[in-house]
């Protein structure tokens, strides 16, 4: 049986992870993500018991991050988009470099949300930074599959972006 | 450093959301707050259950052939809608979230298609059933009621009608939208 404290490092090492994996489904909406990521921990602190080391604790995470956010998606934003777009607009009065990273990023929170939902779970895991073994492991697609797939949909963000 | 990689890069530096300090202690109490609120509607639903049960003994609805076929009908319906609805929830919560995506997608669209099912075919029923059910009872009503108050429960009785069917929509259209969602 897990402890509390085995699952307070757990919860501190992989919520930033989470919030920003999520913000990925949610087009940039840090509330809407910090909610999904709650309910997250609330399956991952319920399971925790029946978690076997078949796979790593962090893809084990992440299957329940994915899972969640893709069940969650219908929920409505929390952050109007408006506002958030203001306040981009207030920042880059005062730092363009800031402006330029914040327009970008922008940017490809957009190009992310025009994704079907599986590439979307594939370029999120992907800007994450894991293997593509360990996606496929994730996603239940074939390490052949995410490559070939991956390789299109960087094509299409790219393209995406810098338009 | 290809473009993508300039995006990676790009979304590695984004600003990090904090963590909450006593966000693991949160989480614990919430999942207790849930696991009792579930309870909770179980014991609603049963006692609902329960009460239409002795309110069909304390009328004594068993000497009138007519009261006890229409309450009877109310009260099997209503049970059968309980039964489904507890065997939802406890779908919905035996549902692994650690599964890969593919076979997670596939049993989450499963549940919501035959959340959908119910409230298509069973649920289309179980209001008919129940307004039989009530119907059969209005003689009984008039006989034993003043006529005002027979006036009212017929008048209530249009309105509960309506806000059930509004509210059946209302869900429909939510785990539509749910399944929509996830096949996209």
């Amino acid at each position: 049986m897990p402890t509390q404290k085995e699952f307070d490092i757990i919860y501190k090492t992989n919520y930033p992870k989470v919030v920003r994996l999520c913000m990925g489904y949610f087009e940039g909406d840090e509330a809407l993500a910090s909610d999904v990521a709650q309910d997250v921990f609330i399956k991952v602190w319920g399971n925790l018991a029946n978690f076997r080391n078949e796979s790593s604790m962090s893809t084990w995470i992440y299957r329940i991050t994915v899972n969640t956010c893709l069940s969650s998606l219908r929920k409505k934003r929390k952050t109007p988009v408006s506002v958030k777009k203001h306040l981009g607009h207030l920042e880059s009065e005062t730092d363009d470099l800031s402006s330029e990273k914040e327009r970008r990023l922008n940017a490809l929170y957009g190009c992310i949300n025009k994704l079907n939902n599986d590439n979307k779970s594939l370029l999120l895991l992907e800007l994450e930074g894991l293997p593509q073994k360990e996606i496929a492991s994730i996603t239940g697609l074939s390490h052949a599959a995410v490559r070939t797939r991956l390789h299109r949909i960087k094509d299409q963000l790219t393209k995406c972006v810098t338009l | 450093m290809t473009e993508f990689e300039n995006l990676k890069s790009h979304w590695a530096k984004q600003k990090q959301t904090d963590t909450p300090e006593n966000g693991s202690q949160t989480i614990v109490r919430k999942t207790t707050s849930i696991k009792r609120k579930q309870v909770l509607t179980n014991l609603i639903l049963i006692s609902t259950l329960a009460v239409l049960i002795l309110f069909f003994f304390y009328v004594s609805a068993y000497n009138s052939s007519r009261a006890t076929l229409g309450l009877g009908i109310m009260i099997s319906v209503l049970a059968i809608r309980i039964v489904l609805e507890i065997f939802s929830i406890r779908q919905l919560n035996r549902l692994k979230f650690d599964l890969e995506t593919a076979m997670f997608k596939q049993k989450i669209s499963n549940y919501y298609k035959r959340r959908i099912r119910t409230h298509y075919i069973f649920t289309p029923i179980i209001i008919a059933a129940y307004s039989f059910g009530f119907i059969l009872l209005l003689p009984l009503f008039k006989e034993s009621l003043s006529s005002g108050f027979y006036l009212y429960i017929k008048i209530s009785a249009i309105f509960v009608l309506i806000g059930l069917v509004t509210l059946i929509g209302v869900q429909v259209k939510k785990e539509l939208s749910a399944l929509k969602g996830i096949k996209n």
